[in-house]
Formats: C-alpha cells, structure tokens, sequence
C-alpha cells in the first residue's frame, strides 16, 4: 500500500485535545440534590452494569481517536498496488449516425444510448479512465483518458445527432489505438447495432455493445437525383429510389413538389423489402429546390424527404441577321429558352453575351462571342468562299458531338452548298462525298462559331425533324450545357470544392479580403479557409441544403443574412444500411451496469463512510445517551 | 434581606382578619375548633369522600335524602398548636431555599394561632429535637416567636420524624392540633413519626414543601450527585430516560402522602417554594378549614 499524502499524519495531532477534553469530560460536575432517596432507586437497577458504567468514557474515548484516524487515513491517501494494476482504461463508442435518431424507442435511439452511457461512467472505479468516441461518418474523440466524470457526462452530452452513416468500425479503430499502450482495456459500443461489422464486434473479446434501441421497420428515400435534359432544353430527370426495409408491404404515396408547387405524386404499394426506382421526366425552365416526400409514419423522419437542386436554365439572347427566314425565325421562336431579335443590316456592336446569327449575310470580320453562319454569303476572316459543291449529299457526319444528338441527316441533300476553305482547321460534323465540311464548329479564342453550310430555301432540310433538333443542339452547345447534374449528396460524404471558379474577378475587385462560409442546412456556419482555390468540405452530415457564402471578412457578422449563395448542395441520407433500423443481428440483451462492476470508489471515499458512520453511532450511543 | 420585616408582618396581620372573618359565625368561639368527633356539639355537615370515617356518617340524611354527608362537631375547649419545624440540611435547598420558606409559613400559622388566643409552640427537628418555643399564648409573644425562628439554622443530619415525635408525646403534651412543616425526605418514612402524633390523638396536618427543581431536576449528562443532608455523593449519567424515571418515583412519593393523609383523615398541604407563602395560607384555611 501507498500513501499520497505523508504529510496528513500532522493531522493526528488533534488527537492531543481529544484527549485533554476526554479527561475534562470526565471529571464529573458535582450537582447538589436535597436527597439521594429517589436517585437511590432510580440507579439501584443499574448497579450491575457498573464495569460497563466505567468503561463507557473509555470507548467513548476509543471512538473518538478511531473517528480521528479514520480521517487522518482517508487524508493520507492510501493506494493498494492491487489498485493500480486493475485500473480499467474503457473507451466509449457512441454511435449517432442517422439511425440513432429512430423513435423506435423513447425519445430516440441516441438519448437511451446516452442514458447507457451514464450509467458506464456512473460505474468507473477510482482510477479507471474512459474516453469518449463518436462514432459518426468521421470518428472523432469527444473527450480523451480522464477519469473525472463531470468531464466524460459533459462530453457525452455534447455528442450530437448527424445524419450521417455509422462509422463504428472506425471508431473502434480509432478506440484500439488509443488503448494501445495500456493494459486491462475494454471498448464499450453503444449502438443500434445496424452496422454491419456488429457480428464482428460481438464476438471480439475487447468489444462489449451495448443495445440502445430495437426492430422498427421503415421506409426510405435511398436516391433522389435531377439533371437538366440533354435534349431538352427546359426538360429535366429525376431518379428516385424508394425501399420498403420492412417485413410488411405497405401502402404510401411519393410527392414530389418543386420551389413548393406539386409536380408529381406517385402511388406506392411495396411488396416487403421491395425496391422503388424510377426515372421521371419533367420540364421546367425554372430552377429551384426539388423536394421529394414519402406520406409514411415510420421511425426514421430523415429519410422520409429527400431534396434536390435543379439547376435554372439560362435564356439565350439570339440576334438574327437576315433578309427574311420563317423557317429560322420559327425554330428560334420555338424554343423556350431564346430570346430572339431580328435584324436585316449588319449589327455595329454585339454584346458578347448574344448569339448573333449570320444567315445568308457574312461580315469580312467575324464579331467576337458566339457565331452561327448559316449559308455563308461571302468570305470572312476564318473562311474563302469557293464554288458551288457538286455534289452536296451528306456522306458522314460525326455523331459522337452534342451538336449532333439525336440528329441523323445520311443522304440528305445540301443544296447550296460552297465550297470552303478555311483559315483555321475546323471540327467538321457533317461532310459531303467529297468531304467537304457542310457543318462544322471553329474555336477561335474570341467565341465559338457554328457553321451550316446549306440554302434552307432549296432544301428540304428545314422540313426534317432533326433540323430544330440541330438549332436546338447549337444552342445548347453555345450556352455550354452538358446537361448539367448538381448531384444530390449522400450524408457523410466529404466534397471538394473549387472557390476560385464560384467568384469571378470582378466580384472580388469591390471588396478585396472575402471569406466563404459554410451554411449548414440548420444554418448554423462553418468558415472556410479564406485565399484558398480549393478545399474539402464535409463530411457533410446532415440532411438538407448546404450553402456556401462569400462574406466580406470585415462584416462577416454584418452581412450574416444579406448573403446571397454561390454554390449549394442538396444533401440526403442515401445509405440503404443506415435506413434498415432492424439489427443486423439478433444479440442477446446485457446487463449494461455490470460491463464495469459497481460502486468503485477510492479507498479514502470508504474510509470518510466509516468515520461519519462511526460519528453517527458515537452520537448516538453517548449524545442521545442511550448509553447511560 | 431580613427574613421578616414589615412586609411580612403587616401580611401576617392581614391573614389574620382574614381567618376571623372567615371563620366567625361558624365556630361561634374563638377558642372552638372543628374536629372530627372531637366534640358532642353538632355543628354542621359535610360532603363524605373516600377515606373518611364511616362512624361520622349521617345515616338519617342519607336514608332519607340518598346522598352521603358526614357530620362535624364542636370541641370546645382551647386549642393547643403544636408546629413542628424541619430543619434538616435538605430543607436548605432551593432558592429560595425550602428552610425560609418553611419558616413564614411556620411564622404566619404560629401568628394566626396566637391572634386567636390558642396556645402554640414550635419544634425545630432534624434527626432529633434541636430547639423548641415551648406553649405560649397571646398576639404580644409573636415577636419573640420570630427571633426564635431566624435564629434557626438548617443543620442535622438525616431526617427522623419518628424519633422527634416519640420524644414530643414522651413529654405528656395535651392533644392538640400537629402541624409538620417538612420536605418529609425523612430515609425511615415520615409515616412512623406522623403514626406516633395520630395515636396520641393529635390532629395532624401535613405541610410538604418542595422546591420546583426537586420535581423537574435540571441536570444531564455524567454528574456527580451530591446529598446536601448527608453529604453522600453518586456518580451517574442522567438522561432523559432517567428523568422521566426520576419523575415518575417522585410523583409516586408525593402520592403516597396524599393517599396517607386521606387514609387517616389528615390535613394535607403541598407546595412548591414558587407560591406566595400568603396564598397558601389562604388556600389551607379555604380548603380544609382544619387548621383553625
């Protein structure tokens, strides 16, 4: 045995003035009475007991320096060697992924987790330590080796809830290295068990899970996506996957809403276990927040809704330069995206944004941004007119562009056609027999241009079907669209981000120091670090909308809700495994209280329990006088 | 403070119109007194209680009216008061001791006695007789009855009444009225020496005076008792187990004199030294009637 503290034996000198008070206490008060007859009788019982009579101050006195010892030991500390060695170190793994928010049980799965956990640190012994470890979709340590249980209750209350997949098998990775260097160790899993690894987990001698929840069935959005149509310019898709992890068929209805307004409900009737998906195709030109609704109560609220972000399609401003085509003027008119202004005379200055369209007409100098010629008139700067082709019939055509989705034009005559040569190499689409270049693309550094070398007015192209595909393919392909996809994210995933492409130049000319933050769909922020082009961002563990906001880093707190966002992400729990709230296997129910044994206390905490009670029995005994 | 001064004769004298006027008309001689048979003279009735003699039974009132009266006569001849005084050490206890308080009231009966022409003495006892103020009579002697008494000390070792009155009825006294002023802490039993007075036919009246800290002690814990009387010690723990014990002894103590008195017809007093000594004369004189 050790002692902590010598230096508390001074304490024993107290014992000095007990002793001097013993010795006053008895040398009795003389009381006079006017006659000992009653007292005579009173005491004539007791004379029997007279050894006893005058050891009783001696005991008393016994007691008193036990009191004192008792407390003088508990000063001092003592330390059994046998306590040292059988210190337990216990790391904590509590699980709050998206699971442990099921109601299954009262209030959720994590609480009565949190409540288990409790009792673990409410059954440390003296000098076992514990650490805490969330077991979320990055493990993390909530509180390192301690074993002051204020700390460990305040670190497990500080766990929060994510929507984030389980990262048990991590965190207990991560457990194993921090007890590495001890010994009599033990990891104590606090779960749902729906992790696949909980076998595993069971069987391991160093692992002891402990349950917090049971079997709840659910139903569940696993993936819900949306990208812009490729051929469509307002058209867009969505996926939606829906899974029934239960063992009852069930009946519900999928609503999906956009920017509030229903845009379709879709009747369920799944089969147990039975899979949903299905592509559905919408138009829309408006973009907006794309949410999808399961009208089922289960468990698992999270994954009831599901959200995604449909991007909004940019118009198009086209400026028609032409002496007069119903043909163009309607394909342009037709589609829902353009902006058409007509104009028979050679514009003198082009907004860069503006497509401007050359039929029949061609300038000497081609305006910068985006160009479409179509049956050019005269030579350019990119091109010397030639003659007539003679024999203008689509022979090959390049089908892997964009320009020329869904577009088939073998044998279709050309009339018109002129023969071209180029000052820059062209990317040509379609060729005649002579391959000769009837339609074809020219990168210039000051914008792209489109040429169609064709007379709509003798040729039947302008009455096939793939001639507005054509038009509609170029102005996708001037815009840049590849049929853009903002992927809906699943919880728990971390993503890269490029800052520098979110702001252009000029927007940081006004305010020259910005800071990004990260919104979080609860708003509450996160700052990104600021002067850089990329960085990662996650894991994102919670279901909604995430922003990103550029803030001057003077007003960060000023402009806290003037900020517009420059880049979101929808962000769903799409984890099949973390949507199943049913155990992966069946484990028996343990005893939680017993992982660490009961009531360890340090040895000094026994020896003040003695000394009070030893106070309470002397005052009992000799201040209640039942000793007499 | 002098034991009596002016304030206390001038009480005295006050209790002494108060006792004719209370009693004249009734024993219609200030030399009568009221006995239990003493007489042949009817005087008057009273209620029976348990205890008193069945001789004196009116057994035409109560075959006639159903209820049980006893009846009272006349003695007439003079009365001879013979006060005994305790002066034991156990009479010196109290503030104010029991010893003073035994005197005044010694002093207002011996007073009350002489007013009304009787013939009193007093006897100042403790183990044995230690002084006496033999038979005297008239109001003018009440002085020198009251030097007698403050030059009185509480002394003697233990009580016994049995022996002081043995040699009291040795001396062939006339019967008369007894008057033990006492704490009656007498170790062999007052009762000996209240038997002795009873059988030569005194009239016997007990005066017990206690001090309020012989019925309600105020100690506890480890104390060494110690007897002021006889100067034995005892060492005890007293608690409140043993108070309530001491209390219950006492009250049984103060029991049997009362259930004494009754059995043998006695007058009884007891006080405690918190009562104005005046007013327990007043009470005696209303309540019993026995004493004049």
């Amino acid at each position: 045995m050790e002692l902590g503290n010598l230096s508390a034996l001074f304490w024993g000198l107290l014992a000095v003035p007990i002793v001097i008070f013993y010795i006053l206490k008895i040398r009795l008060r003389r009381a006079p009475v006017s006659t000992l007859m009653f007292w005579d009788q009173i005491y004539e019982e007791s004379r029997p007991r007279s050894i006893w009579q005058q050891l009783r101050h001696l005991l008393s006195l016994l007691v008193q320096l036990l009191f004192l010892s008792l407390l003088v030991f508990a000063l001092m500390d003592p330390i059994f060697s046998w306590e040292k060695l059988r210190a337990q170190r216990i790391v904590l793994v509590v699980d709050n992924s998206a699971s442990m928010n099921a109601t299954d049980v009262a209030p959720n799965r994590l609480a009565v987790a949190k409540q288990q956990g409790r009792r673990q640190i409410r059954g440390l012994r003296h000098r076992d330590e514990m650490a805490i470890v969330s077991a979320g979709s990055v493990p993390r340590v909530q509180c390192g080796l301690t074993g002051h249980q204020r700390t460990l209750r305040d670190a497990l209350d500080a766990v929060p809830a994510t929507d984030g997949p389980t990262g048990v098998a991590a965190a207990v990775t991560l457990a194993r290295r921090l007890l590495a260097d001890h010994d009599n160790t033990k990891i104590v899993i606090l779960s749902d068990e729906c992790f696949a690894e909980a076998s595993d987990f069971a069987a391991a001698e160093d692992v002891v899970i402990v349950p917090a929840g049971g079997k709840a069935e659910n139903v569940a959005i696993t993936q819900f996506q949306v990208r812009r149509s490729l051929i469509d310019p307002i058209g867009y898709q969505i996926l939606v996957e829906v899974i029934n992890f239960s063992e009852q068929p069930i009946q519900c209805r999928l609503e999906i809403e956009l920017g509030g307004a229903v845009v379709d409900v879709v009747p369920l009737k799944l089969a147990a276990e039975e899979h949903f998906s299905k592509t559905l195709d919408q138009t829309s030109a408006e973009g907006g927040r794309l949410v999808a609704r399961i009208d089922h109560q289960d468990a698992l609220a999270a994954d009831n809704r599901a959200v995604a972000l449909l991007p909004q399609t940019k118009r198009q401003p086209v400026l028609l330069v032409t002496d007069g085509s119903l043909f163009l003027q309607r394909v342009f008119e037709a589609i829902p995206i353009v902006d058409l202004t007509m104009t028979d005379t050679l514009p003198q200055e082009v907004s860069p944004e503006v497509l401007v369209v050359y039929h029949r007409q061609s300038p000497e100098q081609l305006p910068s941004g985006n160009v479409l010629v179509i049956d050019p008139a005269g030579p350019s700067d990119l091109w010397t007119l030639g003659g007539p082709l003679e024999n203008p019939i689509v022979a090959k055509q390049k089908s892997d562009s964009p320009l020329m989705t869904h577009v088939r034009l073998d044998n279709v005559l050309m009339p018109g056609a002129k023969k071209l040569i180029f000052s820059i190499e062209p990317e040509v689409l379609v060729a005649s027999i002579d391959e000769d270049p009837l339609f074809c693309t020219i990168e210039r550094p000051q914008g792209k241009v489109l040429l169609l070398n064709v007379n709509l007015a003798k040729g039947d192209l302008p009455l096939r079907t793939a001639f507005p595909i054509m038009i509609t393919n170029a102005i996708g392909w001037f815009q840049g669209n590849q049929g853009e996809l903002r992927e809906a994210i699943s919880t728990g995933r971390v993503i890269d981000v490029d800052l520098s492409s979110l702001v252009s130049s000029r927007d940081t000319e006004d305010v020259p120091e910005v800071s990004f933050v990260l919104l979080s769909p609860d708003g509450k922020p996160r700052p990104l670090p600021g002067n850089v082009t990329q960085t990662t961002i996650g894991p994102l563990d919670q279901c909604g909308v995430w922003r990103i906001e550029r803030r001057p880093a003077k007003r960060e707190s000023e402009m806290e809700s003037d900020c517009e966002p420059i880049l979101e992400f929808a962000c769903n729990l799409s984890n099949a495994q973390e949507c199943d709230l049913r155990p992966a296997k069946e484990f028996e129910q343990q005893a939680p209280a017993d992982v660490f044994g009961f009531g360890g206390r340090p040895l000094w905490f026994y020896l003040i329990v003695a000394a009070l009670l030893l106070a309470a029995v002397e005052w009992c005994l000799y201040q209640r006088r039942w000793i007499s | 403070m002098p034991l009596f001064d002016s304030e206390f004769l001038k009480k005295l004298e006050y209790l002494s119109l108060v006792s004719r006027r209370v009693f004249r008309g009734q024993l219609l001689a200030q030399r009568r007194t009221m006995q239990m048979g003493g007489g042949i003279e009817f005087a008057d009735h009273r209620d029976y209680t348990p205890g008193d003699d069945l001789r004196y039974l009116d057994w035409n009132v109560f075959a006639r009216l159903g209820e049980p009266l006893l009846k009272r006569f006349q003695e007439e001849e003079d009365l001879h008061v013979y006060l005994f005084l305790d002066c034991s050490r156990s009479m010196g206890f109290g503030d104010p001791s029991k010893f003073d308080y035994a005197r005044r009231i010694t002093a207002a009966l011996a007073y009350i006695g002489l007013a009304d022409l009787d013939r009193v003495s007093v006897s100042a006892f403790a183990g044995d007789l230690l002084d006496s103020f033999p038979l005297t009579r008239g109001k003018e002697r009440i002085l020198t009855l009251l030097q007698f008494l403050e030059q009185l000390e509480s002394q003697g070792t233990v009580t016994d009444l049995a022996r002081v009155t043995t040699g009291f009825v040795h001396r062939r006294q006339r019967p008369g009225l007894a008057i033990v002023i006492s704490d009656l802490f007498d170790p062999a039993g007052f009762q000996r020496g209240v038997d002795i007075l009873r059988h030569r036919r005194f009239e016997t009246h007990l005066v017990q005076i206690c001090d309020r800290r012989e019925l309600e002690p105020d100690l506890a814990g480890d104390v060494e008792l110690y007897d002021v009387e006889t100067g034995d010690t005892k060492k005890v723990t007293v608690t409140e187990r043993k108070l309530r014990q001491y209390r219950t002894v006492f009250g049984n103590f103060q029991k049997s004199v009362e259930s004494y008195c009754r059995k043998y017809g006695l007058g009884c007093t007891r006080t405690t030294t918190d009562v104005p000594f005046d007013e327990l004369i007043l009470q005696m004189m209303r309540t019993a009637g026995a004493v004049m």
